[in-house]
């Protein structure tokens, strides 16, 4: 115990960066989302939904291809930015970095946090406040806007929590930068990779001050809710006024817009800058520019057989997340008293940090300890130091994504659709598949669809959890960024982003034909 | 021949009795009403029948067998059962059309004549112009038809309506009564149906159950149910009676806690004691005899007029001729006909 206690204090420079890393990114997320969450969903703001579209990719791409983005315009010599205002003039690495980084991948989280407060504030209340004589903005600022606020603040909570379990990002701006800026996850790495009993007790012991935070969070985020619940208005399809901004309209738009090009689109663009250059950090010019990565990096053995072994695995974890997740919402439903502990098992993982989760099985599965109790069962000598293992922790990490879309569409189809095709003349099995089964689908479908796109780019659990000598496309955008050129890595990650937008065209396809959307 | 028989049946949600000691038999093509109050059972004894809840104790018989019983449980798809959902559950994925021809597709019935069995069962329910259409395109009503054709179109022996008509307006619930009737005629189905509305009971049932509070109080012939309530609340329920309690001296009853006192017709003379007063609106008569009452409302019902007064926290409720009168006036009200509970 005082070993432990004597471990946390050697390093805590560790636990203060993460702590303060994720301060700074929830604080950023918070600050920036708040005004724009009601610009763009109480105003009458000139292309919203062009706004909001842009503004909610962030939570769609990987937060680590972000980085690049950020780190070929604000490196401190080679970056664009830094080309155009002179030299030195933004540094990207260390803490402000990757706060500034999380805090933008993490801006969907309040934006739509809000959102759905929002809309639910009783527009009454509004209206309310408009009769005693507020003039519109007065009225969104001391009725709306404190309503919405718990709603705004959990959202902020989230982005705590996603950032401080953050691994890709830290590891890309913080390891390699002067002074060095490590924080639990990407330190936990190290010291697996150093290996040996003292540093992987020391990484387990890590492990658990990150693990706290979630429950912290979370219990955040519940008494936030609470906060908030009771004064939003249950009532559906109340679609509150936007408040008109008259004159201010134009600037405005063009203000958020610029916001827009300059935290979403310019990232992009440089990531797509740097995939054509010969050679990142070259004079820019057009003579400079090649395809030659292009068919180098996509067509190259490497790749493609990282492409295969992720394809595998991310619609293998999509599929056993849908069947494991119906399952447990069947179960749910059922017997109900199973309900808090099939809740806990299928939505716990998910708050769990995927560094500590990979090194859980890492340790559960290592050579070193499975002679304790697992040392005769075969599949588990068989799944170490193989890619199943991956499979496993992507299937555990989102089996809440599953468990939670299926417990919701299940909860919205009433129960006599079955029990009239039980009495219609079906089986119990053959009245669940024809007569709930096609309303689940659209559920279960959006529920595989995400879990494929957030495996197939998934970086943090990966490298702790893949076997030496094959890779994935996460561990391979991460190699090739960390060790190889950036100019390689900058065409996987364009490549994966055409693939999240595809996916992302999909789920919003299904979205629209789930049951509650209709309407 | 009984088609139904239920014996003694218990079912409690949690440590709530809902359904308490129940027992009744159907005969084979009868048709049985189960009347009663919002939240008495109804549905929870028709969803028994029907196999969807297991009664906690006694037996439900169906055609002689046993499908329900201690160790016996017999799956809902094996009873032959049709049934119409208070919530409809009409499937929002399949078409009308796909909807009925549901429970003949699981017959594996060939596909021409289940066409024609499907055509013929949405022209019982006037429903033929919309076969194609998808549920969410349909009415509250238009719903409720397309579940009755749903459940009617394997041609079951017995069918179960969980107030199949409530959401009908009046000329079309007339038109699915007859309908109703005319088809039982023809096909001597067993029917168990379920509604609050008493006029649609007593127009449509051969016998009624009155429920309250998970057990039946009576059950009996509409017009015997009408003529003879057997409790209080029978009467209350069935024609809306007043119903009031208080003491029977000599002829005289005395509402108890209130001054006010009726004499009762010569036929109730001979009881004494405490007893349960049930009066129809109609037999109450207004006029220059009887007890003195301010009346609080007149309500013009056409034919007839409604006329209410205060008796301490209840109404008295009377019925008879349009009278030129107007609220707080006093009245004269006689007890021309009615019916003693509990006196000696
Ligand atoms: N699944 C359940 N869990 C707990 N209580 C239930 C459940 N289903 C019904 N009840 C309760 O049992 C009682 C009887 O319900 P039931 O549906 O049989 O009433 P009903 O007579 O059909 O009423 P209505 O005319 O309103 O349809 C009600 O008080 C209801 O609240
Ligand atoms: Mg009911």
């Amino acid at each position: 115990m005082s070993a432990s206690l004597s471990m946390l204090v050697e390093e805590g420079g560790a636990l203060a960066s993460t702590l303060g890393v994720s301060l700074g990114a929830s604080g950023l997320a918070f600050v920036l989302g708040t005004p724009l969450a009601i610009l763009l969903f109480r105003t009458d703001l000139a292309l919203r939904g062009v706004f909001v579209a842009l503004f909610t990719l962030p939570s769609a791409v990987p937060p680590f291809i972000w980085g690049m983005g950020w780190l070929s315009l604000a490196s401190p010599r080679a970056g664009y930015l830094n080309r155009f205002f002179g030299e030195g003039t933004f540094d990207i690495y260390g803490a402000g970095g990757i706060a500034f980084v999380m805090g933008l991948s993490g801006l969907p989280l309040v934006l739509l946090a809000g959102a759905a407060a929002l809309r639910r504030v009783d527009p009454a209340l509004d209206e309310a406040a408009r009769v005693c004589g507020a003039t519109p903005l007065r009225a969104l600022l001391t009725t709306t806007l404190p309503l919405a606020l718990p709603s705004l603040l959990s959202g902020a909570v989230m982005v705590l929590l996603m950032t401080a379990s953050a691994f890709g990002v830290p590891y890309l701006l913080g390891v390699s930068a002067t002074p060095p800026t490590r924080v639990l996850t990407t330190r936990i790495y190290e010291l697996v990779l150093l290996g040996g009993e003292g540093s992987l007790t020391r990484a387990l012991v890590l492990s658990s001050a990150l693990v706290l935070l979630a429950p912290v969070a979370l219990l955040a985020t519940w008494a936030l809710g609470r906060a908030g619940r009771v004064r939003l208005s249950a009532g559906k399809g109340l679609s509150p006024r936007t408040l008109s901004l008259g004159r201010a309209r134009g600037p405005l738009s063009l203000a958020v817009g610029a916001v827009c090009a300059g935290l979403v689109l310019l990232p992009l663009g440089a990531v797509a800058l740097t995939s054509i250059q010969r050679s990142f950090g070259a004079e820019l010019s057009w003579e400079s520019l090649t395809f030659a990565h292009w068919t180098g990096v996509l067509l190259a053995n490497r790749t493609l057989d990282a492409a295969g072994r992720s394809l595998v695995l991310s619609v293998g974890a999509g599929a056993l997340v849908c069947a494991l997740g119906l399952a447990s919402a069947v179960l749910r439903r059922r017997f109900r008293r199973l309900g808090p502990a099939v809740e806990a098992l299928a939505v716990w993982p998910y708050a769990i940090p995927g560094t500590v989760l990979a090194l859980a099985l890492l340790v559960a599965f290592s050579r070193d300890v499975r002679f304790i109790l697992l040392d005769r069962v075969a599949f588990v000598l068989a799944l170490a130091h193989t890619p199943w293992l991956l499979l496993l922790a992507y299937v555990v990490k989102h089996l809440a994504l599953g468990a939670r879309n299926s417990t919701e569409a299940l909860a919205q189809v009433d129960v006599s659709l079955a029990e009239a095709a039980r009495v219609s003349g079906a089986g119990p099995v053959r009245a669940f598949v024809d007569a709930l089964l096609p309303l689940l689908r659209p559920a279960l479908l959006a529920a595989f669809v995400l879990t494929f796109l957030v495996c197939v780019t998934e970086i943090t659990m990966s490298v702790l959890l893949i076997p030496a000598g094959s890779e994935v496309l996460g561990t391979l955008l991460f190699e090739l960024q960390s060790y190889a050129d950036p100019a390689s890595a900058a065409v996987l990650a364009c490549a994966l982003v055409v693939l999240v937008l595809l996916g992302q065209g999909a789920l919003a396809g299904v979205r629209r034909r789930l049951p509650g959307e209709r309407a | 021949m009984t088609a139904i028989a239920l014996e003694g049946l218990e079912k409690a949600y949690g440590t709530t009795p809902v359904v308490r000691g129940l027992t009744l038999e159907v005969r084979e093509g009868e048709l049985v009403t189960l009347l009663g109050p919002s939240g008495c059972g109804k549905t929870t004894t028709l969803r028994m029948i029907a196999g969807l809840e297991h009664p906690d104790a006694g037996v439900i018989r169906m055609g002689g067998e046993v499908v329900a019983g201690p160790g016996i449980r017999v799956p809902p798809e094996r009873r032959g059962l049709g049934m119409v959902f208070q919530s409809y559950a009409v499937w929002p994925h399949r078409s009308v059309e796909a909807n009925v021809a549901y429970p003949l597709a699981l017959q594996g019935m060939p596909k021409a004549e289940l066409a024609s069995r499907v055509r013929e069962a949405l022209r019982w329910v006037r429903l033929e112009a919309l076969a194609s259409r998808m549920p969410h395109a349909l009415s509250g009503g238009q719903l409720q038809r397309v579940a009755l054709a749903r459940a009617l179109v394997a041609g079951p022996k017995v069918l179960l309506l969980d107030e199949p008509l409530s959401n009908l307006d009046a000329a079309l619930r007339e038109e699915l009564r007859a309908e109703i009737a005319a088809l039982r005629a023809r096909l001597g189905t067993t029917m168990v149906f379920v509604t609050h509305d008493q006029g649609e009971a007593l127009a449509l049932s051969d016998r009624i159950a009155v429920m309250n509070l998970g057990v039946i109080e009576q059950l009996d012939a509409p017009e015997r149910l009408y003529r003879e309530p057997g409790t209080p609340f029978v009467a209350s329920f069935v024609g809306g009676a007043n119903v009031l309690t208080g003491e029977v001296e000599q002829g005289v009853f005395h509402c108890a806690g209130l001054p006010h006192a009726f004499v009762l017709p010569p036929g109730l003379h001979a009881r004494n004691g405490s007893a349960t007063l049930v009066v129809r609106p109609e037999d109450l008569e207004l006029g220059a005899e009887g007890t003195e009452l301010p009346l609080s409302a007149r309500l013009f019902l056409g034919h007839a007029a409604e006329y209410r007064f205060p008796l301490g926290d209840t109404l008295l409720r009377a019925v008879g001729p349009v009278l030129d009168v107007r609220p707080g006036q006093t009245l004269r009200v006689r007890v021309r006909k009615a019916r003693l509970f509990g006196a000696e």
